[in-house]
């Protein structure tokens, strides 16, 4: 037999509507792209109150932690874990701040505000997880929550004065 | 008695094997943002999976014909191709979530870094899927998953005002958030209700067990009374994170935050059986993800696959499965947050949910594959919606996925 | 397979199933005698002309020689054809019976279609502890 003659038979594909489908999101995908582009460019403030935001929903969530550990709801293990991500959480926004490219002065100066109330922020979350490290001589549970407080009052003051401009 | 004992056990583990760590998230998610306007979605997701599991089982029972081959079959090799591409990979990162997912809980139980608890996780994995029975692996992970039903509980215990809760199961888009964001939201909940990764598990398994027409009933009433209450521990889920994170304005980015309500309705016992719960459900979801994925690619290439051989009988199957959980370990050694793998995972998952439903849906109306067993009428007619619902879902995700910002 | 080409001729008719090649063949799974997967049907060869070759009247009709696998899997989705040195046969008279599935009369342990497997089973699988431990 010549194996020349080997021929190949090719199934016919279905046309399916997935294969369509892959059609159509590529047709979709092209102003998407755009809308990426822009969106990039968002402003200074519009930034700011997305990572005041994201602080406050980690700050929150650290209080409830601590709370629940004095009332010997969570474990120690559960409330160190939950701060650890909160605090991951706040060191993101944080970062994203920092990164801003700020265009004009008052953009410079929202930025300045914000990252100083982070900051408090941030020592809050050390207040709060060294409470929960130390059994003796260094801040209480209540000092961690007070602290995490004022920071979560300071948020609340910034996100006022972002969202007016 | 024995029969309904096994009626009992297999409803059972469907409502444990329902929630997966795609749920869990996603669920915690919606509730803390949207709070329980969702529920309707969850309610359209369970009707899906209902229908897509019980019609991939029907196929599998009726001509002993696991999914991916029959989708070879109907699609020719390129098309196969392509869909297998998508599913694999899409398969493949619901792996890396799950075992992120079994790490993040033992991080909570022990305090110990997530990333050191991977390897662990991973190597128990492999472990089972190298040595313990299908059966045996499959009630043992549904069972314990079973108390995931603390959520529920411990929403009674949180004595919210049912009322009001209530009053938020209507779908409006709360004011703080956009119409797309709640769009977008909804197709993630809509993927992690119906991830195809269980259709290809579901009539795999059937295979793997030997299902034969005459098992039809059992796994008809294991899925249609199993998954809908699945369904309802995912809005127990959401229903916690609105009634606790919703008022304090916290959106959940993390599965610490998922427990939360718990410990604040059920306290630390409540605690301990999430934990539990939430280390059963990922790690029995990571099971069935690994198998799928050797599933997929076996069955695509006409490879000797199934647990129910020895692994020198599918070698080719085991090799990729142990391939697959080194690439999940390989990207989640890099640090990446295995809650936004799970994030994205669902969304891919509702993006390629036509793929594998599609070639279903045309399989279980063939004669020559399903005999007398084909699709009735009135299954054909809810076949057709949900085949536009899963199309416009897939259609929407991406542009939604970019105009959103993947939902921030 | 009932086509001869062009020619004029209507197809004699032959005794027997026809098969269409798509749609019972092509992509269909193959087990071996005792029911193990052995391979899918990648693609069909066929006796018969060369591809350019001038047909003549009176040519006998191509005849289905073999099931093939192999290389050939990636070459009909991407183009191109292997060498016939390369092509992974399964010939057709080891082909037992046609339904949703391709069942060999023959064991697949001594098939060609089944070296990789054998190769990861012998070299990987089988050397780990408690692969060839029964799950049952």
């Amino acid at each position: 037999m010549d194996p020349g003659a080997a021929r190949r038979l090719e199934a016919k594909v279905l046309n399916t509507p997935a294969s369509a489908a892959s059609r159509k999101l590529l047709a979709a995908l092209a102003p998407a792209a755009l809308a990426v582009l822009t969106a990039c460019s968002g402003s200074t403030s519009e930034s700011v109150s997305t990572a005041v935001q994201d602080t406050s929903s980690a700050v929150a969530t650290a209080r409830i932690a601590l709370r629940q550990d004095l009332d010997g709801k969570l474990t120690r293990a559960a409330t160190a874990t939950t701060l650890d991500d909160a605090l991951k959480e706040a060191q993101t926004s944080r970062d994203a701040v920092l990164k801003l490219s700020p265009a004009g002065q008052e953009d410079r100066d929202t930025q300045k505000q914000a990252l100083e109330v982070l900051d408090q922020c941030a020592a809050g979350f050390a207040t709060a997880r060294a409470s929960l490290a130390s059994d003796t001589g260094g801040p209480s549970l209540s000092d961690g929550d007070e602290a995490l407080a004022d920071a979560q009052d300071a948020l609340d003051d910034l996100s006022q004065k972002v969202g007016s401009k | 008695m024995k029969r309904l004992l096994g009626v009992a056990l297999g409803i059972l583990t469907a409502i444990g094997g329902f929630v997966d760590i795609g749920d869990l998230v996603t669920n915690a998610v919606v509730g803390s943002r949207f709070g329980l306007s969702m529920v309707w979605v969850v309610g359209v997701g369970v009707v899906g999976i209902c229908l897509f599991a019980n019609m991939s089982g029907r196929v599998a029972a009726a001509s002993g014909r696991a999914t991916f081959e029959v989708i070879r079959e109907r699609l020719g090799a390129r098309a196969g191709l392509a869909n297998l591409s998508a599913s694999f990979l899409i398969n493949l990162m619901t792996v890396t979530a799950e075992i992120g997912g079994v790490a993040l809980a033992l991080q909570l139980a022990s305090s110990v870094n997530y990333l050191l608890w991977i390897p662990v996780a991973a190597v128990a994995v492999w472990l089972v899927i190298w040595r313990v029975r299908f059966s045996i692996m499959e009630n043992v992970t549904g069972l314990l998953g079973l108390t995931l039903v603390v959520f529920a509980v411990a929403l009674f215990l949180l004595k919210p005002d049912w009322g009001s809760l209530a009053g938020q199961l209507a779908p409006a888009v709360p004011e703080h958030e956009t119409f797309w964001t709640y769009s977008y939201y909804a197709i993630a909940l809509f993927g992690a209700a119906m991830t195809p990764y269980e259709v290809f598990f579901f009539s795999s398994g059937a295979v793997e067990e030997g299902w034969s027409v005459k098992d039809l009933v059992q796994s008809r009433v294991n899925v249609l009374v199993g998954f809908p209450l699945g369904g309802l521990l995912s809005v127990a889920i959401a229903g916690c994170a609105a009634v606790v994170l919703l008022p304090s304005g916290i959106a959940v980015t993390s599965l610490s935050q998922v427990i939360l309500p718990v410990a604040e309705g059920a306290g630390k016992l409540g605690l301990a059986f999430v934990l539990v719960g939430v280390v059963a459900a990922t790690f029995g979801a990571a099971l069935e993800t690994t198998l799928s994925s050797g599933y997929t690619l076996a069955q695509y290439f006409g490879w000797s696959w199934g647990k129910f051989r020895r692994p020198a009988e599918a070698a080719r199957f085991h090799l990729a499965m142990i391939v697959c959980l080194l690439v999940g370990l390989a990207v989640l050694a890099t640090g990446v947050d295995p809650v936004l793998v799970t994030e994205y995972s669902v969304v891919f998952s509702a993006i390629a949910l036509p793929l594998t439903y599609l070639p279903v849906l045309i399989v279980a109306n063939d004669p020559q594959y399903m005999g007398e067993h084909v699709n009735g009428r009135a299954v054909n007619v809810l076949g057709m919606v949900y085949l536009v619902i899963i199309l416009v879902a897939s259609l929407a995700a991406i542009p939604l996925m970019i105009v959103t910002g993947a939902g921030s | 397979m009932t086509s001869s080409g062009d020619s004029l001729v209507p197809a004699p008719r032959l005794a027997g199933r026809t098969l269409d090649a798509q749609l019972h063949l092509m992509d269909r799974q193959v087990l071996d005698h005792d029911g193990v997967p052995v391979t899918t049907v990648d693609d069909l060869e066929l006796s018969g002309p060369a591809l350019e070759a001038e047909i003549r009247p009176g040519t006998p009709a191509p005849v289905l020689t073999a099931l093939l696998t192999g290389p050939v899997l990636g070459t009909r989705i991407f183009g191109g054809r292997p060498p016939s040195s390369r092509l992974i046969r399964i010939p057709w008279e080891d082909v037992a019976e046609v339904d949703v599935v391709l069942k060999l009369g023959v064991s697949g342990e001594r098939l060609d279609a089944g070296w990789v497997e054998r190769w990861i089973r012998d070299k990987i699988i089988a050397r780990i502890p408690g692969g060839r431990h029964d799950p049952r």
